[in-house]
C-alpha cells in the first residue's frame, strides 16, 4: 500500500487555485528557501502518513471541491505516492494543480531516469514552478508567490516539451 | 412634637401632618373605605410615635421612617387592606424613583462621557453617538424606555423585558410607529408625490429617479424606527433609464439633423413625429428598437428630409443615445450611493437604512440600472471607500440569472464580483421553496426581496389574495432568551418545552398589546408612510382614520437568540457538534414556527418567527445570565450569546457544512433569516470559488446568505485586502496617519469604523473563525 507523507491539509482553500480546493502539503522539501510559509514541512522524517484513497474520501465529503492541490514541501521527492493520488483525483472529476520548486525544465531532466516523476506531470493539469524567491514577492500575483514562478498548461508542455503558459 | 422632617435628599423641611393623612387616605380609598376623620385620627397617632422616637434621639426623622411607622399603624389598627395598599403604593414611588435616578444617571452618561468608553453611546453602529444630534437622539430614547416601562407595558411584560427573559425591539419607539416598509418605487413615483414640504412631479430622467429614491427613503425612514427597502430597484428605476433614453435619442436626432440640413425645422419636426407616434399607437423609441417606433418615425421624416439622411441620422442617434443613457445611468447610481451614504434622517444623527433589492429585471433598461449600480459600488465612494449604504440584495432564479445562458447570467457573476470586493451585494434565492410558493411568473411583487438586516415580508393570513413582498413591513418584533430557558429547564426537555411556550404566549399577548397602540394611530402620524399611500391600502384612508385595518398587512414577530448555547444547555452539545442537537434545534425551531402559525390564524394577523439579528441584543442577554448562573462553559462563557440558528462563530467547521447545517433553519424563521460565510481575506482572485459558495447556499436551500470577508484599505497606497499591522504592500503601519480602513458587518450591516462597534460585537467580530483558507501566509493545516 502506497503512502503519502504529509505535513498538512486544507480542506477548504481559495488561494492554491481556482475555486475551493483541497490541499495536501508534502512533508519534506530540498529547496529550503528563504521565506517560507510552510518550513515545518521541510524535514523529510517529519509529518504523517496517509493513503491516497483517504484523502479521494475527504475531498468527496465535500461537494464545494472543485479541485486537488498538490504542495508542500516538496511533491516531486515523493512523485510515486503523488502521482497515484493525482490519478486518482482526476478520476473522481477533480482538477489537479501541482506546486513544485524545481522548474518545469528541470523535471524533464528528472523524469528521463524516474518515470514516476513524468507520471505525477501528467496527472498534473497546472503546474506552478520554480522556487519561492523573496525578493520578487509580491502581493499582486494571483496563486504565486514570487514573480518567478510560472503557471504552467502542463497537457500541451509535456506534448512540445516546452513551458505553455497559461492565465488562471 | 415634631417641627422639622428630613427629606430623601437631605433637605429639612417643616412637618405637615396634612400630607399624611392624605397618604393614609389614599390608602384607605384604594381599599374601599375612604374616610377623612380616620386618616387625620391615625395620622395623628403617627406623629406622636414618630415624635416619641425622634424626641429619644434628638434628630428630626426622615421620610422613609415616618412611612414605616404609618404602615405598622395601620396593621396595629386592623386595616390590613388599607396597609397592603400603603405598602404597594410605597414600592410603586420607590420604583419611580429609582427609575429616575438611573434615567439621570443615563443622561449624565451621555452628556459627559466619550462613546469611545461608553457602551451605551455605540448601541447602534450607524449613529454616531458623539454629535450633539446623536446625544440628543440618545436622551429622548432613554427617557421613553423609562416612560414606557413605567405607564406603558404590563408589569409582567416589563420584568420580562427587564430581566432578560425577553427583549422588545426598538423600545424607545414603543407607543410611536412601526418597523419597515418595502417601498414600491414604481408606484410612488406614478404621477409623483409629495414629502408633506413640497409636492414632487413624476420624475423624467434616471438622475431624478435617483434622487427621488433617496428621498422617499429618506421620508419613509422618518416616520418608521427600522430600515427602509426598496423591493423593486430594477424595475422601478428602468422606468427612468426609459425616459433618459427616449429624450436623448431624439435631441440627438434634432442635432444631428439640424447638422445635415440646416438649424430651421428639423427640431419641430422631431418633435412632432414623436408627438404623432405617442397619440397614435404610445410607442417611445426604446433600446432594445423592438417596437414600431423607428419606421413611423422615418415614414413621418422621409417626406421633409433626405431619407437615406434620416436612416442614418436615426441610427447615429440610437447609438449615441444609448451611450449617454449608459453614462448618465452610471452617474445617477453613483449619485445614489454617495446620497445613501451622507444624507441623514432621525434629526440628523443617522444615516438611513436603505436595502434595494434586483436581479430578475431582464429588459435592456432594469439590465443597465443593475450593471451601473453595481459597477459604481465596486468603484466604491469619493476616495475609493467601501459604501455602507444601501445595502444590496442581488434576487437569484434559476431560468433569469442563475445559469450560463439565462439572460442576466452575465449580471449574476458581475455580483460576484462585486460582492468579493465590497461584501454587497448579498443573494437571495427566489428558488428556495418557501420563497418559490409566492412567485409568480411576470408579477415581480410575488418575487421574494429581503430586507437588509434579514427581514422578510411577503406571507399574509389577513389577505390571502395579497402576499406580496410590495408596500408592506413589520410592525414590531420581540425576542426570546432561548439559552436562558435552558439553563432553567435541568436538562429536561419537557420542561425546556413548557418553559419556551409560556414565553411565546407571553411575547404574543405583549405584541398584540403593542400592536393596540400602533393601531390607535392615524394616518397624519405618518405623513410619508401613509399619507403618500406607501403602505399597502393606506389610500383607502383619509388623514384623521385610524389606520388599524391597514396595519394587518403588516407582520408581529417572535425572534429567538443562541439556539446553539441552548442546545449547549440542554444536551451538552450545539447543532455544529453533533446530529443529535442538529435534530433538537430544528424541533426546537419548528415548535417556535408552529407556534406563530397557530397565533396567525387565531388573531388573522401575520405572526412570524425570525431568525434575530442581534446587534445590541448579543451581549445584552449573555451579561445578565453571567451575573445571574456564573461562567458556565460553552454557554455564558463568551462575550455575546450566537445570533439566532447559526453555528458559533468561534467553532471551526467547513464553508459546506456550514451552509448544510443552517440552510433547513431557513424554511421555519418565515420573518426572516441569513447564513454567513466567513473569508479570511480579499476573495476577488477567486471569483469561482466565491461563486461556488453562493451556489452552494442556493442548493442547500438557503432563502438568504452572504460571505463575510475583512476589507481593510490602505488609503495611502490603495491596497485593498486585509491589513494586520502594518500594510502588507507599502509596508506602513497602523499609527502613521491616515489609519487604515476596516469595514465589518454588524447585524447585516457595514460598520466603516470598529470604534462605533459596541463590545460584544468586537468579540464576536475577533472570534469569528475562517470557513474558508483564503491568506497564504501562516497557513494552518491539519492533520487527518
Amino acid at each position: 500500500m502506497i503512502q503519502l507523507r504529509l505535513a498538512g491539509v486544507i480542506r477548504e482553500s481559495i488561494v492554491d487555485g481556482p475555486g475551493i480546493r483541497f490541499v495536501v502539503f508534502a512533508q519534506g522539501c530540498p529547496h529550503q528557501c528563504a521565506g517560507c510559509h510552510n518550513p515545518q514541512s521541510w524535514p523529510f522524517g517529519g509529518g504523517f502518513t496517509a493513503q491516497p484513497e483517504q484523502i479521494i474520501g475527504e475531498m468527496l465529503k465535500n461537494p464545494l471541491i472543485k479541485g486537488l492541490t498538490i504542495s508542500g514541501g516538496e511533491p516531486f521527492c515523493q512523485s510515486a505516492a503523488m502521482a497515484q493520488l493525482a490519478h486518482a483525483a482526476q478520476e473522481k472529476g477533480f482538477d489537479v494543480i501541482t506546486y513544485t520548486g524545481f522548474t518545469f525544465e528541470e523535471l524533464l531532466v528528472q523524469a528521463k531516469s524516474d518515470p514516476t516523476v513524468w507520471e505525477l506531470l501528467s496527472h498534473t493539469d497546472i503546474l506552478i514552478d520554480g522556487p519561492f524567491i523573496k525578493a520578487l514577492k509580491s502581493y499582486d500575483l494571483q496563486f504565486k508567490g514570487s514573480a518567478n514562478q510560472r503557471i504552467i498548461d502542463v497537457k500541451p508542455s509535456l506534448e512540445k516539451r516546452k513551458a505553455m503558459l497559461i492565465h488562471l | 412634637m415634631i417641627t422639622t422632617i428630613v427629606k430623601r435628599d437631605g433637605r429639612e423641611v417643616p412637618f405637615n401632618l396634612e400630607k399624611i393623612s392624605n397618604a393614609i387616605n389614599k390608602a384607605l380609598q384604594a381599599s374601599g373605605m375612604s374616610d377623612d376623620k380616620l386618616a387625620l385620627a391615625l395620622a395623628i397617632d403617627v406623629s406622636r410615635q414618630v415624635s416619641e422616637e425622634s424626641f429619644a434621639r434628638k434628630t428630626a426623622p426622615t421620610v422613609e421612617e415616618i412611612q414605616d411607622i404609618a404602615e405598622q399603624v395601620l396593621i396595629d389598627a386592623d386595616l390590613s387592606r388599607a396597609a397592603k395598599a400603603y405598602i404597594l403604593y410605597r414600592a410603586e414611588r420607590t420604583r419611580a424613583r429609582e427609575m429616575n435616578t438611573r434615567l439621570m444617571k443615563t443622561y449624565e452618561e451621555i452628556t459627559h462621557r466619550d462613546s469611545k468608553e461608553s457602551n451605551l453611546k455605540r448601541d447602534n453602529a450607524n449613529i454616531d453617538g458623539n454629535t450633539a444630534m446623536g446625544s440628543m437622539l440618545k436622551y429622548g430614547a432613554e427617557g421613553a424606555k423609562i416612560y414606557n416601562e413605567m405607564y406603558i407595558l404590563k408589569p409582567e411584560h416589563a420584568a420580562a423585558n427587564r430581566d432578560g427573559d425577553i427583549h422588545i425591539h426598538d423600545f424607545d419607539f414603543y407607543t410611536l410607529t412601526t418597523t419597515c416598509c418595502q417601498i414600491d418605487i414604481q408606484k410612488l413615483f406614478k404621477d409623483g408625490f409629495s414629502t408633506g414640504h413640497g409636492f414632487l412631479r413624476e420624475p423624467n430622467d434616471i438622475a431624478s429617479y435617483s434622487a427621488l429614491a433617496c428621498i422617499a427613503i429618506q421620508s419613509n425612514q422618518n416616520d418608521q424606527h427600522g430600515g427602509q427597502s426598496i423591493p423593486n430597484f430594477d424595475f422601478g428605476l428602468a422606468d427612468g433609464v426609459r425616459k433618459t433614453f427616449a429624450r436623448r435619442y431624439r435631441e440627438n436626432l434634432i442635432r444631428t439633423l439640424e447638422f445635415a440640413v440646416g438649424r430651421t425645422t428639423a427640431a419641430d419636426k422631431v418633435k412632432a413625429a414623436a408627438k404623432t407616434i405617442f397619440a397614435d399607437s404610445q410607442l417611445a423609441p426604446v433600446i432594445a428598437n423592438d417596437n414600431d417606433y423607428i419606421n413611423q418615425e422615418y415614414a413621418l421624416l422621409a417626406d421633409a428630409f433626405d431619407a437615406e439622411i434620416v436612416r442614418k441620422a436615426q441610427a447615429f442617434s440610437r447609438e449615441q443615445a444609448l451611450e449617454e443613457t449608459d453614462r448618465a445611468t452610471y452617474q445617477a447610481m453613483e449619485a445614489l450611493i454617495h446620497n445613501l451614504n451622507t444624507m441623514h434622517s432621525r434629526a440628523g444623527a443617522q444615516v438611513p437604512f436603505s436595502s434595494i433589492n434586483y436581479g430578475t429585471d431582464i429588459s435592456p433598461e432594469g439590465r443597465m440600472v443593475m450593471k451601473n449600480i453595481m459597477l459604481a459600488t465596486e468603484a466604491g465612494l469619493g476616495f475609493g471607500e467601501t459604501p455602507i449604504f444601501p445595502i444590496q440584495i442581488f434576487k437569484i432564479k434559476e431560468g433569469v440569472n442563475y445559469n450560463p445562458g439565462d439572460p442576466n447570467y452575465d449580471l449574476f457573476k458581475l455580483a460576484c464580483r462585486v460582492s468579493a470586493k465590497r461584501l454587497f451585494p448579498n443573494f437571495s434565492f427566489i428558488d428556495a421553496p418557501f420563497n418559490l410558493q409566492y412567485y409568480q411568473e411576470g408579477n415581480p411583487a410575488t418575487e421574494i426581496a429581503y430586507m437588509g438586516c434579514r427581514t422578510r415580508v411577503i406571507g399574509n393570513v389577513h389577505d390571502p389574495k395579497r402576499q406580496i413582498a410590495y408596500s408592506r413591513g413589520n410592525l414590531s418584533f420581540t425576542s426570546i432568551n432561548l439559552p436562558r430557558i435552558g439553563i432553567l429547564s435541568n436538562q429536561d426537555i419537557t420542561e425546556f418545552y413548557a418553559k419556551l411556550d409560556d414565553r411565546i404566549d407571553l411575547c404574543i399577548d405583549q405584541l398584540m398589546d403593542r400592536f393596540e397602540i400602533q393601531c390607535r394611530k392615524k394616518v397624519r402620524n405618518f405623513p410619508f408612510l401613509m399619507g403618500t399611500n406607501v403602505w399597502l391600502d393606506s389610500e383607502k384612508l383619509g388623514p384623521d382614520d385610524e389606520i388599524r385595518e391597514v396595519l394587518k398587512h403588516g407582520t408581529l414577530t417572535v425572534g429567538f437568540i443562541g439556539l446553539a448555547e441552548c442546545l449547549k444547555t440542554l444536551i451538552g452539545e450545539h447543532h455544529g457538534q453533533s446530529a443529535k442537537a442538529q435534530q433538537l434545534g430544528l424541533e426546537i425551531v419548528s415548535h417556535m414556527r408552529k407556534r406563530m402559525d397557530e397565533a396567525a390564524e387565531k388573531y388573522k394577523l401575520n405572526f412570524s418567527l425570525i431568525a434575530t439579528p442581534a446587534e445590541g441584543l448579543s451581549g445584552r442577554f449573555i451579561e445578565i445570565d453571567r451575573k445571574r448562573f456564573g461562567s458556565i462553559p460553552g454557554v455564558t462563557e463568551h462575550e455575546y450569546y450566537t445570533n439566532s440558528f447559526h453555528v458559533p462563530v468561534y467553532y471551526p467547521i467547513s464553508a459546506y457544512e456550514k451552509i448544510n447545517l443552517e440552510a433547513p433553519y431557513h424554511q421555519f424563521t418565515n420573518g426572516g433569516h441569513i447564513t454567513y460565510i466567513e473569508l479570511d481575506g480579499d476573495p476577488t482572485g477567486n471569483l469561482d470559488a466565491f461563486e461556488s459558495v453562493i451556489r452552494c447556499m442556493k442548493e442547500q436551500g438557503v432563502g438568504y446568505g452572504s460571505i463575510n470577508h475583512p476589507v481593510d484599505r490602505d488609503p495611502e497606497c490603495g491596497f485593498n485586502g486585509i491589513i494586520g499591522d502594518h500594510c502588507p504592500k507599502c509596508g506602513r503601519s497602523e499609527s502613521e496617519q491616515p489609519p487604515f480602513e476596516r469595514i465589518r458587518r454588524i447585524t447585516g450591516y457595514l460598520v466603516g469604523t470598529l470604534e462605533r462597534f459596541n463590545n460584544a460585537k468586537r468579540a464576536e467580530v475577533r472570534d469569528r473563525v475562517k470557513h474558508l483558507n483564503v491568506t497564504a501566509d501562516a497557513r494552518e493545516m491539519e492533520t487527518l
